[in-house]
């Protein structure tokens, strides 16, 4: 065949091209992150800095402050750190169980249309707006969680409260995890799992000692996503956590105060120092974030290593 | 003559298409018999029937019998947890747990309810030199199973299914993923297995059949076109499809 010198440069020149404009485009969506979290820590550490023109606040009162009053000028964040982690840790407790069971059964044991079916459920659920699920834990969990302070002897603020904020996020980790649950098991060689069967394994013994043992570094990253999204969710869980000036909150029927929350309730209503803090809030939210994730990578690498 | 398997007028339908046409044999206790014939001829298929595998399947159909211990397999009165105990099975392509070693081996003792941890120690030791490998993986018996070469991943599954102590090990290409040094290991210790159990193997490889097994089954079309005695099938077959095959002549 006779080879056209001329295509052959300019399909080399294309493939130059190419490679330029993917590395652009890969530049600039990297740089979004870091434009966004440049600024909301120029942002949010501008308080901390002498001369700043709505007095200077202490750094470390900040970090470990247990009072959060704008009426007073106190901003103290320390016991908002470990609300965010209690309702976090717990709405993921709580959901993990249910979330990998039902994964379990959509992915392994339910009958075809059935698992179709209820996967569309569960993806539907991930794509209903947050908002939407404030109303319902604001219109119907909060009153759930109200009768049963009620029968504890417990008095609440109309429902809003640690609980209702626990039940609320494990309702909206629940897609997400179970949905890379079911990749994950999805992806387990059926090899293994006939392995099993022929050595006189039930099917529940082969479930849950081969598939999820062989699965379970990706629920492990569906858990990191599940969690990340429980920290960072802040409309629907400023409709029901109420507005502490002081914590950390143990008591499941107490009213809460998220960094989400913080940040969102009010923003509008704001200025000066209050408004500026946010963003001191907000870089307390990413830290949090970055630390918790790199926490449990660091654990998933471990659990991933021992199989 | 023991037999281990009494095969009657068995026919297996996936669907619609027949898959084994009326199959009728007769398998020996502690003996080596294996199947060989051309790919998609059924042997698997076959093999998949003595342990109950193809209840997996969706759309598969059983008709016939295969008696074992003097019960149907597929009557109501086998439980098929136990069938599995006793006839274990040996893959193509070497498929270890994700786990240690030590627990690959322990996997089905366990699963069947054995707890004492002297009890699986000694299981895991014997059954690793029953499949020579012990001296091999002796000091990483909790790494990973996943770490071991080809060769010695497919021991170790050999090693799985003898902890079991079944009666009866299923081999379905057990070498045909593996290499000329590793094949040659397995096929030594098949020889050194059919002391103590009844092995029926698939394998692809005539040579490997002429070499190892007692008794050979020729498949040809979801059916038996001829079984005997080994050299007698690959020196002085009745059959002219079986001289065809053996000869190279197709297939």
């Amino acid at each position: 065949m006779q080879i056209d010198n001329r295509c052959v440069k300019r399909n080399k020149l294309l493939d130059r091209i190419f490679s330029w404009l993917f590395l652009a485009m890969a530049v600039l969506s990297a740089s979004f992150i870091v434009v966004i979290i440049l600024f909301v820590f120029i942002k949010g550490i501008s308080p901390f800095l002498p001369g700043y023109e709505y007095g200077q606040v202490d750094l470390l009162a900040f970090l470990t402050g247990t009072v959060y009053r704008q009426d007073q000028g106190v901003y103290g964040v320390g016991f908002i750190v470990i609300n965010t982690l209690i309702a976090s840790f717990l709405a993921l407790l709580l959901s993990f169980p249910i979330s990998v069971l039902t994964a379990l059964f959509i992915a392994k044991i339910a009958p075809k249309h059935l698992a179709t079916g209820m996967q569309s459920v569960v993806e539907l659920l991930a794509s209903v707006p947050s908002v939407v699920y404030g109303v319902f834990a604001a219109g119907v969990i909060t009153k759930i969680v109200d009768a049963l302070a009620t029968s504890f002897g417990y008095v609440t603020y109309g429902g809003s409260s640690l609980l209702a904020v626990i039940l609320l996020l494990a309702i909206m980790i629940f897609p997400t995890l179970t949905s890379m649950s079911i990749t994950a098991i999805r992806a387990v060689s059926p090899d293994i799992e006939q392995a099993s069967l022929a050595l006189g394994a039930t099917k529940t013994q082969t479930n849950f000692k081969v598939v999820l043992t062989a699965a379970k570094s990706g629920i492990f990253a569906g858990a990191i996503l599940g969690l990340g999204r429980a920290y960072g969710e802040a409309t629907a869980v400023a409709m029901v956590a109420g507005n502490k000036l002081f914590g950390p909150t143990f008591n499941p029927f107490d009213i809460t105060r998220t960094l989400t929350s913080t940040m969102l309730v009010g923003l509008k209503e704001t200025t000066g120092l209050d408004y500026d803090i946010r963003f001191s809030v907000g870089l307390v939210l990413i830290v949090v974030i970055f630390v918790s994730n790199a926490i449990l990578n660091a654990v998933k690498k471990r659990i991933g290593n021992q199989v | 003559m023991e037999l281990c398997f009494d095969v009657k007028n068995l026919n297996l339908w996936y669907g619609e298409k027949q898959a084994l046409t009326n199959i009728n044999m007769a398998i020996e206790s502690n003996a080596v018999t294996a199947f060989i014939g051309p790919s998609g001829c059924g042997k698997s298929t076959f093999l998949r029937c003595l342990d109950r595998m193809n209840d997996l399947i969706e759309g598969c159909r059983i008709s016939g019998a295969i008696i074992h211990q003097g019960i149907d397999i597929f009557s109501k009165a086998q439980d098929i947890v136990d069938l599995r105990t006793k006839v274990g099975m040996v893959f193509q392509k070497p498929n270890p747990f994700p786990m240690s070693v030590y627990d690959n081996i322990a996997y089905g003792p366990r699963c069947q309810g054995l707890k004492d941890r002297k009890k699986l120690d000694e299981i895991v030791i014997n059954s690793l030199k029953g499949v020579a490998l012990y001296d091999e993986v002796k000091d990483r018996l909790h790494d990973s199973a996943l770490g071991l070469s080809g060769g010695q991943q497919q021991r170790l599954c050999i090693a799985r299914a003898i902890a079991m102590s079944p009666e009866v090990i299923l081999m379905d290409e057990p070498t045909s993923a593996l290499d000329p040094i590793s094949t040659n290991k397995i096929e030594d210790l098949i020889l050194e297995l059919k002391k103590d159990y009844t092995i029926v193997i698939v394998t692809h490889n005539m040579q490997q059949a002429a070499r190892i097994s007692d008794y050979t089954a020729f498949f040809l079309l979801g059916e038996v076109v001829e079984m005997d005695k080994t050299d007698v099938i690959f020196n002085t077959p009745h059959d002219k499809r079986t001289e065809n095959y053996i000869t190279g002549r197709f297939g």
